[in-house]
C-alpha cells in the first residue's frame, strides 16, 4: 500500500469525528473518499496531512510513518481554500510553491510554463481580488500540483468550476494518474466517482462503512437485474412468474426489457427463457450507480 | 527554518510595499518638522500694523487727563507695529473703531466705586480676533503700569523693586553620593515620551498581527499554508515579520525627522539664529512675568543651559538599549497574544472582544501614570515594572531616574522568561482555533 491509515481515532470534545477508521490506497490509483457532510472526511484528510493530530492510530506512507520529507511529496487542495487577496497572482503562486520546497528560480520557471499552458499568464501581475472564484481555483490547482507530488489530495475539487473547466480539471487529474501520481479525491459528485475513481472508501458517521474497488462494489450491490434487447415481436414476452419485468420499451423495431431475477438465477436461465420467443440483440447486467449505492448505504446507516 | 524565513519575508515585503506604509513613514516626520518649524515662522512673520484704543475709566492707565505727571511708565507705549490711542469712553472708542479699519481692539477698563484698583479689564474686538502678539503686548503693558502705580503709591523705587524681584534662591535636587543633579522635569518628560512610544508601538503593530491572522482565516488561505508550514512557524513568521516592519518604520522616522530638521535649519540658518534668541527672550518674559526690566538680567538666562545640562545629564547610553529591549520584547510578548486573539476571531467585531483583555494591563499603567511619575521608586512602580505585561511601559517611566541594576535585570529576565511561556500558550490557542470558525457563537451557545 502506498498510503495506509490504520485504526485512526479522533475526538473533538465529546464529539467523535473518526472511530477506528482504516483505509488503504494503492499506488497509482485514484481513490475516492466519499461520505455525507460531517462524516469525517476532512478530518481524515487533515490527519493524513498532519494538520490535525489523531488521538489513536497510525498513518503509513510507503510503509513507514510520515516524515517532513514525505510532506513535500504531498499536494493538498483543501475544501476551504483561498488566496491572499491583496497579493499579485504570480507572487502568491511563487510563495506557495517555495513553501513546498521549490527554489525560487525553479518555481518561477515551472509556474510560467503552467500559466502558459492554462492560458492565464496574463494574470501574473494582477492582484488576486480581481480574479473570479473559478480563476482563483485554477491558480490553486496549479500551485497544488506544481511540485510534482507523488500523492495528491483533492477535497471537493470540482466545487466552483463551470462544466468546461470541470472537464479540463477531470482530464488533468486523469493525466496526473497516468504520470504515476496517486490521488485521493474527496467529493459528493458521484458521476465523477464512477468516471475517475478506481477504489473508494465510504465514511458515514465517523466509520468506514464501505470500501473496495468501484467495479467490485457495484457488482456486489447488483440486484441480479439484466437488460435484454430483442427484435420486436407481436406477442408479449412470457417468463416464469418469479422473473419480474420492471420496464418495457419499444423503439426502432427493438424491444428493451429490464428484468429482475430471483436469487440463484443467472443470466443463462433468463436467456434460455427468452431465446425461444425473441431474436436477442444484446444482454447486459444492470449495475447500480454509485449514487444509488451511496444513498442506500448512508440511509441504512441512518436507520441503525 | 527556511520556511519561517519565507513567511517573514512575505509578511515584511507585503507590508513595506503598501502605499499606506510609506504615507505614514513620510507623514510623521513631516508633521514633526512642521510642529518645529511653523511656530518659528509664525513668530518671525512681521505683524500687521494694529491700533488698540484704550478706554480707561479708572484713570490708572493714563486714560483721564489728570494733573499728575504723565510719565511714560504709567501709560501704554506704542511699540513697533502696535500703537495705542486713548478714548474717554467706551462709546467714543467704539465710534473710532467703526471709522478706522486699523483699530483691531478696544481695551476697556471699567471704573467701579467699590474698588480702588480695578481687578479686571476687557479687550473687545470686532469679528476678527486680534493677533496673539497684540493680546500679549496689551497684557504685558497692563501689568507693567499697574505695578508701577503700586510702586509709586508705596514709595518703592525701581532699583529696590529690581533687587527684590531678582533675588531668588535655587532649589536643586541632588544625589547625595554622586553629587549630580536630578533634573526631575526633563526626566519625567523623557519617561512619559518613551513609555507612550512603547505603548503605541505595542498596540499598533500588535493589531497588525491580529488583523493578519484574521485575514488569513477569513480568506481561507490558512489551510493551504498550514499543510506546508507548521502553524507555529506561520505565527512566529508573522510576529517577527511585523516586528521588522515596525523597526524599519521607527528607524525611517528617526532618520527622516533628523534630515528634515537639519534641512529646515540649514536653509534658514539666519532665521533660526534669530528665532533661538527670540525664544530665549520670550521664555524669560513668561517666567519672570516682565520682559523689559529683566531683559538685561542674566541670572534667568542660566535656566536654558540648565535645561541642556539636564538633557545631557541623562544617560542615553543606558536608556537607549533599555528602550530598544523593552520595545522589542514588549511587542513580542503582546504580538503572540494578539495572534491568538486573531485566531479565535472570524471578523473585526470578534477581534475587539478578544483583544479587550490584552489592553487592560497597559491601560492600568497609563491610568496610574501620575502616581508612578510622582514616585518612580515607589512600591507601585516597582511592582508594575517587574510584571512582564506592564513592565515595558512602567519601566520606561522609571529608567530616566535611574533604576537599581538588580531590579532592571530582574525585570528584563522576567520579561524574557515570560515570552516563551506566552508564545507557548498562544501557540496552543492558535493551533487549536485557526481552522475552526464561529468559535464565538459556539461559546455563546
Amino acid at each position: 500500500m502506498f498510503l495506509e491509515a490504520q485504526h485512526i481515532e479522533k475526538q473533538f470534545g465529546r464529539f467523535c469525528a473518526l472511530d477506528d477508521v482504516s483505509i488503504g490506497v494503492r499506488e497509482g490509483v485514484i481513490f475516492g473518499l466519499l461520505g455525507p457532510n460531517g462524516a469525517g472526511k476532512t478530518t481524515l484528510i487533515r490527519i493524513v496531512n498532519r494538520i490535525t493530530k489523531q488521538d489513536k492510530g497510525t498513518v503509513l506512507f510507503n510503509g513507514h510513518t510520515m516524515t517532513d520529507e514525505d510532506m513535500m511529496q504531498i499536494g493538498y487542495l483543501p475544501e476551504e481554500r483561498g488566496l491572499y487577496k491583496k497579493m499579485k497572482v504570480g507572487e502568491q503562486a511563487l510563495y506557495l510553491a517555495q513553501l513546498k520546497g521549490l527554489s525560487r528560480r525553479d518555481a518561477e520557471k515551472k509556474l510560467r510554463e503552467c500559466f502558459e499552458k492554462f492560458e492565464i499568464i496574463d494574470w501574473w501581475y494582477r492582484p488576486v481580488e480581481q480574479l473570479s472564484k473559478g480563476m482563483q481555483q485554477k491558480v490553486q490547482f496549479i500551485v497544488t500540483v506544481l511540485h510534482r507530488p507523488r500523492l495528491l489530495i483533492f477535497d471537493e475539487p470540482f466545487s466552483g468550476f463551470d462544466p468546461v473547466n470541470a472537464n479540463l480539471l477531470k482530464n488533468e487529474i486523469l493525466s496526473l494518474r497516468s504520470q504515476g501520481a496517486t490521488i485521493i479525491l474527496s467529493t459528493h459528485n458521484m458521476a465523477s466517482v464512477e468516471e475517475l475513481c478506481d477504489d473508494i472508501a465510504l465514511i458515514n458517521k465517523s466509520k468506514v462503512v464501505l470500501s473496495g474497488s468501484v467495479s467490485q462494489i457495484r457488482r456486489s450491490y447488483s440486484r441480479n437485474r439484466f437488460e435484454v434487447v430483442t427484435q420486436a415481436a407481436g406477442s408479449p414476452l412470457s417468463l416464469p412468474a418469479e422473473y419480474v419485468i420492471q420496464s418495457h420499451k419499444t423503439s426502432d423495431g427493438e424491444e428493451t426489457f429490464r428484468i429482475a431475477l430471483p436469487e440463484g438465477c443467472s443470466a443463462n436461465s433468463l436467456l434460455s427463457a427468452v431465446i425461444p420467443q425473441r431474436q436477442i440483440v444484446s444482454v447486459s447486467e444492470l449495475l447500480p450507480s454509485m449514487n444509488d449505492i451511496f444513498v442506500e448505504t448512508v440511509k441504512e446507516g441512518g436507520v441503525q | 527554518m527556511n520556511k519561517i524565513l519565507l513567511v517573514i519575508r512575505r509578511e515584511y515585503m507585503t507590508r513595506v510595499r503598501k502605499t499606506s506604509f510609506w504615507v505614514l513613514t513620510v507623514l510623521v516626520p513631516v508633521l514633526l518638522a512642521g510642529l518645529y518649524a511653523i511656530p518659528i515662522y509664525l513668530a518671525m512673520k512681521p505683524v500687521e500694523k494694529s491700533v488698540v484704543v484704550v478706554a480707561d475709566e479708572s484713570g490708572l492707565f493714563g486714560g483721564l487727563d489728570r494733573d499728575d505727571v504723565q510719565r511714560s511708565d504709567s501709560r501704554f507705549n506704542s511699540t513697533g507695529n502696535i500703537s495705542y490711542r486713548y478714548a474717554a469712553t467706551l462709546e467714543y472708542a467704539r465710534r473710532m473703531m467703526d471709522d478706522d479699519k486699523q483699530i483691531t481692539a478696544i481695551l476697556y477698563v471699567r471704573h467701579r466705586a467699590s474698588e480702588a484698583i480695578p481687578t479686571d479689564a476687557c479687550l473687545y474686538y470686532k469679528s476678527d480676533l486680534p493677533p496673539q502678539q497684540v493680546r500679549y503686548d496689551v497684557d504685558k503693558q497692563l501689568q507693567r503700569i499697574l505695578r508701577n502705580r503700586l510702586l509709586q503709591a508705596h514709595g518703592i523705587s525701581d532699583d529696590e523693586y529690581a533687587l527684590i524681584s531678582n533675588t531668588k534662591i535655587n532649589l536643586r535636587t541632588e544625589d547625595l553620593e554622586t553629587g549630580r543633579e536630578a533634573f526631575l522635569e526633563v526626566k519625567t518628560a523623557l519617561g512619559i515620551i518613551l513609555a507612550m512610544l512603547i505603548y503605541i508601538a505595542v498596540f499598533m503593530f500588535g493589531t497588525q498581527v491580529m488583523r493578519g491572522v484574521v485575514e488569513e482565516k477569513s480568506s481561507r488561505v490558512v489551510e493551504v499554508i498550514v499543510c506546508s508550514v507548521k502553524p507555529f512557524q506561520l505565527m512566529m513568521g508573522k510576529v517577527v515579520g511585523i516586528a521588522m516592519v515596525g523597526l524599519t518604520q521607527f528607524l525611517l522616522w528617526v532618520v527622516l525627522t533628523g534630515v528634515a530638521l537639519a534641512g529646515i535649519q540649514a536653509s534658514n540658518s539666519e532665521l533660526f539664529r534669530m528665532a533661538a534668541q527670540k525664544h530665549e527672550i520670550t521664555e524669560l518674559a513668561t517666567k519672570g512675568g516682565e520682559a523689559t526690566l529683566q531683559m538685561e538680567q542674566s541670572t534667568e538666562m542660566a535656566d536654558i543651559p540648565q535645561l541642556v545640562e539636564g538633557i545631557t545629564s541623562i544617560d542615553f547610553g543606558v536608556i537607549l538599549p533599555v528602550f530598544l529591549f523593552y520595545f522589542v520584547f514588549g511587542y513580542l510578548l503582546y504580538a503572540t497574544l494578539f495572534a491568538a486573539a486573531g485566531a479565535l476571531s472570524d471578523n473585526d467585531t470578534d477581534t475587539q472582544l478578544f483583544s479587550l483583555p490584552l489592553t487592560i494591563p497597559l491601560l492600568v499603567v497609563l491610568l496610574t501614570m501620575p502616581v508612578l511619575i510622582d514616585s518612580p521608586s515607589g512600591t507601585l512602580s516597582q511592582v508594575l515594572s517587574l510584571i512582564p505585561f506592564t513592565s515595558p511601559v512602567a519601566m520606561m517611566l522609571r529608567v530616566p531616574f535611574g533604576v537599581p541594576l538588580s531590579q532592571l535585570w530582574l525585570s528584563m529576565a522576567l520579561l524574557v522568561a515570560a515570552f516563551p511561556l506566552c508564545t507557548w500558550g498562544a501557540a496552543i490557542i492558535y493551533k487549536g482555533s485557526i481552522l475552526r470558525y464561529n468559535i464565538l457563537s459556539k461559546w455563546r451557545r
